[in-house]
């Protein structure tokens, strides 16, 4: 079974959840996309050579579609990772935004 | 240094010596900064020790460290609240040049 896959899946689904319950909604925001896309590239960077030369995935457990060396579920664990970590970091913020 | 922890130093140097920059403000919410660090790698941390134990990755033994934490190299677990800070700064520093240009 394609475990890897259906985890990242998962995870993406809680980030989007977290992002709308917690009412931040960074993914309604066009900076956020902007933001992606540099992460993007520097994620091509580190993970490229992270998944070429340290980390080793087994092959029973994700699609084997890859960009360069980067497994596409890597991409769905990176997003949510990032947009869990925003979502917290905006919600915590929230206070001092008020008072500007 | 493993060349794992080269990507991490790599990785993290630029934005830490930039997160000081005073305009920037960065460390004005510490809990915040603590709370998303923490909870990120807490939360991925688990889930990578489910997927080493799983056999979904594991980690070239010429890349690492020996050193384990449960089933994780240490490089791996500070691949959490590294990557974190460096996208927290990256979205603030672009938060901070868009008022700029504005």
């Amino acid at each position: 079974m394609k475990e890897y896959t259906i985890l990242a899946a998962i995870s993406v689904l809680i980030a989007v959840g977290l992002d709308i319950v917690s009412g931040i909604r960074l993914l309604r925001r066009k900076d956020y996309y902007f933001f992606l896309v540099i992460i993007f590239g520097f994620k091509l960077l580190v993970n490229g050579y992270l998944t070429s030369k340290i980390v080793i995935y087994n092959p029973r457990f994700f699609l084997g579609l890859r960009l360069f060396t980067i497994p596409l579920e890597d991409f769905l664990f990176g997003f949510s990772m990032i947009t869990i970590a925003l979502v917290i970091w905006e919600y915590f913020n929230r206070p001092s935004m008020r008072k500007a | 240094m493993s060349r794992y922890l080269l990507v991490l130093v790599f990785s993290i140097s630029v934005p830490l010596v930039l997160s000081f920059y005073p305009k920037l403000n960065f460390y004005r919410r510490p809990k915040a900064l603590f709370l998303s660090l923490g909870a990120v790698t807490l939360i991925y941390g688990l889930w990578d020790v489910l997927a080493v134990f799983r056999g979904h990755w594991w980690f070239s033994d010429s890349g690492v460290w020996r050193l384990r934490i449960i089933n994780l190299p240490l490089e791996e677990i500070l691949f959490f609240p590294v990557i974190t800070f460096c996208c927290i700064f990256t979205w603030e520093a672009l938060k901070y040049l868009k008022h700029r240009i504005k």
